[in-house]
């Protein structure tokens, strides 16, 4: 069953905390968070996380397309790394 | 950066006519038959690949020189290698991740940050995973152009800004 509307996206009040502070202080950081449940709203775009998986915070770098995921979704807690084969990767 | 890139490998026969099974590692699975003809991990034996039918794990497919099932099964385990001239050529700002393991990568004040092992995709932007000298467990470094503003391929080498709290 889906969350109600009326109490809106769930987010670890320290995660806000955090954000807001490195959003205003303006610096390039990457800001350490254990909160994987924590829903990704639309003023942490632009900001960099990192995502706690158990052994180490993976960066999250959370652009428009990601509101309304968890912040888990993006920090895998298992390791695969496959071949490299014909595999791309696009700097943005 | 090696001249031979791992594709695919024969996981076993299908059927009794002398066919393979084969697992593809391309992006797109059936991209594998393009790069025809492979090679073996030496370059020294060439193989034709023809693609007959997904099955589960992969596809069946005929390989060139593989006529029967016994010559089937001795393959099992073979791994198929593209020259990395047959890859397409990229636009800007794309890159092979073949090309990107075992850069060197260095800050912008030219300090050696590591050398990039992985190439890795979550979800969000690509991350570079970086093992360096002074360095307990590999870093993550986001792949975008603000954190890593210059690739040089010829060189070898990696200009990386990263943001503070990673190294």
């Amino acid at each position: 069953m889906s969350r109600s509307v009326w109490k809106g996206p769930f987010v670890d009040s320290y995660v806000l905390k955090k954000a807001e502070a490195a959003r205003e202080s303006g610096r390039n950081e990457v800001i350490k968070i254990w909160s994987r449940r924590s829903t990704i709203l639309p003023q942490f775009v632009g900001l960099t996380f990192g995502v706690y998986n158990g052994h180490k915070h993976i960066p999250v770098n959370v652009s428009e397309d990601m509101i309304g995921q968890k912040f888990g979704e993006y920090s895998p807690t298992r390791t695969y790394y496959g071949h490299a084969a014909d595999k791309k990767a696009k700097r943005k | 950066m090696s001249d031979l890139i791992c594709v695919g490998a024969i996981s076993g026969s299908f059927g009794v006519r002398g066919e393979v099974r084969l697992k593809s590692f391309c992006a797109i699975p059936e991209d594998i038959e393009t790069y025809s003809p492979l090679s073996d991990e030496a370059g020294e034996t060439s193989y034709s690949l023809t693609l007959t039918r997904a099955i589960k794990n992969g596809f069946a497919a005929r390989l060139g020189g593989v006529e029967t099932k016994e010559q089937a099964d001795a393959a099992r385990g073979l791994r198929l290698f593209a020259r990395r001239d047959q890859l397409p050529s990229l636009p800007d700002d794309e890159y092979y991740h073949a090309d990107l393991i075992g850069l060197e990568v260095f800050d912008t004040g030219g300090n050696l940050l590591g050398r990039v092992k992985s190439v890795m995709n979550h979800g969000a932007a690509d991350l570079l995973e970086i093992h360096g000298p002074g360095l307990k467990t590999t870093v993550l470094l986001p792949f975008t152009l603000a954190i890593v503003p210059t690739v040089d391929l010829v060189q070898g080498r990696i200009v990386a800004d990263p943001p503070d709290g990673l190294f």
